[in-house]
C-alpha cells in the first residue's frame, strides 16, 4: 500500500460525503425542535417546586449530564425495543434512524431544560409584577416580558448546545445510521484510505460549525438589540 | 424480554475492574491539557504574531470538529508521519509498535488543550486589569505577578469549567471503545456480546459514569469553596 498523504482523494470524496450532510441536519433539527419542546417541560416543574416530579426530573437531567452520549445511544437502541416488547410492539426492525433522533431529543432536553431554567430565573421577580401592575395576565406578562428577557440570556447557550449536539450526531454510525460518517466508513472500505477521509469529514464539521456560530453571532446581536451598547458589546 | 438485575450487579463488577484505565484516560488528558492550555492563552492573550493564529486555528479546529474525529486523525495520521520521517532518516522506529493507547491519550490531550486555553484565557481576562497594575506597583515581575495573583484568582474562576472539561472527558473516552480498547465502554460491549444481553450491561457502565460524575462534581464543589474562600462577603458571594 502506498502511504503518501493523497489531497486529491479528500477533494474527490468531499460530494460523496455531502451527499449524507441532510441526514446529519435531519437529525440535529429533529432533536433540537423535540429537545426544545421536552425542555421546556421539564423545566416547568423545577420552576414551579412540584414535588416528586421534580425531584425525578432532576435525577434525568443528573442522568443524561453523567453518562457518555454513546452510552445513551445504545442504551436508547436496546433499551426502547425491550420496553416496548412489554406492551407487545416490535420495533426491532425500526430505522436506526429513530433511536439516534430519541437518544439525542432525551440528551438535549436536558440541556434545554437547565438553560431554560436558568434563564428565567435570571430575569428579575419586580418585571413580573410591574406587568401584573399594568394589568397584563400572568401568561400575557410571561410571553410578552419575561420570555422576551430570558430568550436573550438563554441564546447563547442554546447556540453551545445546538454546536455541541451537531457534534454528537458524528456518533450516530454506531448503530448503523448512514449518515455521513457512516458513508465515510463505507467509503473507507472501499478506498483504504482512512487517514483521507476522516480529514474530508473533519473538513465538512469544521465549516458547518464555524458557519453556525456566524449565524448565531448575528442572531445574538438581534436579540441584544435592546440592550444599552457596552452591555451588548459583551 | 425482561430485565435480569443479577446480571447488572454481576456486569458492574465486572466493568468497575477497568475504573483505573478509564481514569488514567482522563486525567492525563486533561492535566496536559491543562499545561497546553496555560501556554496557549497565554501565547494568544499576548498576541505574538503567526504564533497566535496558529494556535488560533489550532483552537477553533479542535473545538470545531467532533472528538471521534480527532482520535481518527490521529490513529491514521500518526503512523504515516512516523513511518515516513523514520524512511526519510532511515530510523528503525515502525509505527505498528506504538500501543493504540498511546493514539487515544495524545487525541485527547490535543482536543483537551483546545478546551482549556478557552477557559484558561476567559478566566485570565475575567480577573481584573488593576490586579496587575497593583502587582506591577509593589514592584513584581510579570512571572511572579501571573504567579502569585493572576494564576490563583484564575484558575478560581475557572473550576466550574474544569469541571465540565473533566466530566466531558471522562465521557469522550468511551470512544476509545470504536478501537477496541478495553475501558468501560468497550469491556461493557465485550460483556454484552459474550451474554447477548445488551441492556443490562449497558444499564451497568452508564451506572458507572454516572456515579463517576456525580464524585467528580462534589469533589469540585469542595474544591472550589476553598479556592474561592478569600472572595467570600462583600460584592462577589
Amino acid at each position: 500500500m502506498e502511504n503518501n498523504f493523497d489531497v486529491v482523494l479528500i477533494a474527490r470524496v468531499l460530494p460523496t460525503l455531502l451527499q449524507y450532510l441532510p441526514i446529519t441536519f435531519e437529525i440535529l433539527v429533529f432533536s433540537i425542535l423535540f429537545g426544545m419542546m421536552l425542555g421546556i417541560v421539564l423545566a416547568i416543574p423545577k420552576l414551579l417546586h412540584i414535588p416528586i416530579l421534580k425531584q425525578i426530573i432532576t435525577i434525568y437531567i443528573s442522568f443524561i449530564r453523567g453518562t457518555p452520549i454513546l452510552v445513551q445511544l445504545f442504551l436508547v437502541f436496546y433499551g426502547i425495543p425491550a420496553l416496548l416488547k412489554l406492551i407487545h410492539i416490535d420495533v426491532t426492525r425500526m430505522d436506526a434512524m429513530y433511536f439516534v433522533i430519541i437518544t439525542y431529543t432525551f440528551s438535549n432536553a436536558a440541556a434545554f431544560a437547565e438553560i431554560f431554567r436558568a434563564a428565567i430565573l435570571t430575569v428579575d421577580r419586580g418585571q413580573m409584577e410591574a406587568a401584573y401592575s399594568v394589568g397584563l395576565s400572568g401568561s400575557q406578562a410571561f410571553m410578552r416580558i419575561v420570555f422576551p428577557q430570558a430568550i436573550r440570556v438563554a441564546f447563547p447557550n442554546i447556540a453551545n448546545t445546538m454546536i455541541s449536539s451537531l457534534k454528537d450526531t458524528s456518533l450516530a454510525f454506531s448503530i448503523g445510521v448512514m449518515d455521513m460518517v457512516g458513508r465515510g466508513e463505507t467509503l473507507i472500505a472501499s478506498t483504504t484510505r482512512a487517514f483521507e477521509i476522516y480529514v474530508a469529514l473533519s473538513i465538512v464539521y469544521y465549516v458547518i460549525v464555524i458557519i453556525l456560530e456566524k449565524v448565531f453571532k448575528f442572531n445574538e446581536r438581534y436579540f441584544n438589540r435592546y440592550m444599552p451598547k457596552e452591555l451588548a458589546s459583551q | 424480554m425482561t430485565i435480569d438485575i443479577a446480571f447488572i450487579v454481576e456486569a458492574l463488577r465486572e466493568i468497575s475492574k477497568v475504573i483505573p484505565l478509564t481514569l488514567f484516560m482522563t486525567i492525563t488528558p486533561v492535566l496536559l491539557g491543562i499545561v497546553i492550555g496555560i501556554i496557549v492563552a497565554f501565547v494568544r492573550i499576548q498576541q505574538i504574531k503567526i504564533v497566535s493564529s496558529v494556535l488560533n486555528f489550532y483552537v477553533s479546529f479542535f473545538r470545531g470538529t467532533p472528538i471521534i474525529m480527532h482520535i481518527m486523525l490521529v490513529y491514521f495520521g500518526l503512523p504515516m508521519l512516523v513511518d515516513s520521517v523514520a524512511n526519510l532518516l532511515h530510523l528503525k522506529i515502525q509505527s505498528n509498535s506504538i500501543p493504540i493507547l498511546f493514539f487515544v491519550i495524545l487525541a485527547l490531550t490535543l482536543s483537551a488543550g483546545a478546551y482549556v486555553s478557552e477557559i484558561i484565557r476567559s478566566g485570565i481576562l475575567a480577573v481584573p486589569k488593576g490586579q496587575l497594575e497593583a502587582a506591577y506597583a509593589i514592584g513584581l515581575t510579570f512571572p511572579q505577578a501571573m504567579r502569585r495573583y493572576i494564576l490563583p484568582q484564575a484558575f478560581g474562576q475557572s473550576i466550574p469549567n474544569l469541571t465540565n472539561v473533566f466530566i466531558g472527558f471522562l465521557h469522550a473516552t468511551s470512544l476509545a471503545f470504536f478501537l477496541s480498547i478495553k475501558e468501560l465502554t468497550g469491556v461493557a460491549n465485550i460483556i454484552a456480546s459474550m451474554n447477548l444481553k445488551f441492556l443490562e450491561s449497558f444499564i451497568a457502565v452508564g451506572l458507572i459514569y454516572w456515579g463517576i460524575s456525580i464524585i467528580v462534581e462534589w469533589v469540585s464543589h469542595r474544591i472550589e469553596k476553598r479556592v474561592t474562600a478569600y472572595s467570600k462577603g462583600g460584592f462577589s458571594s
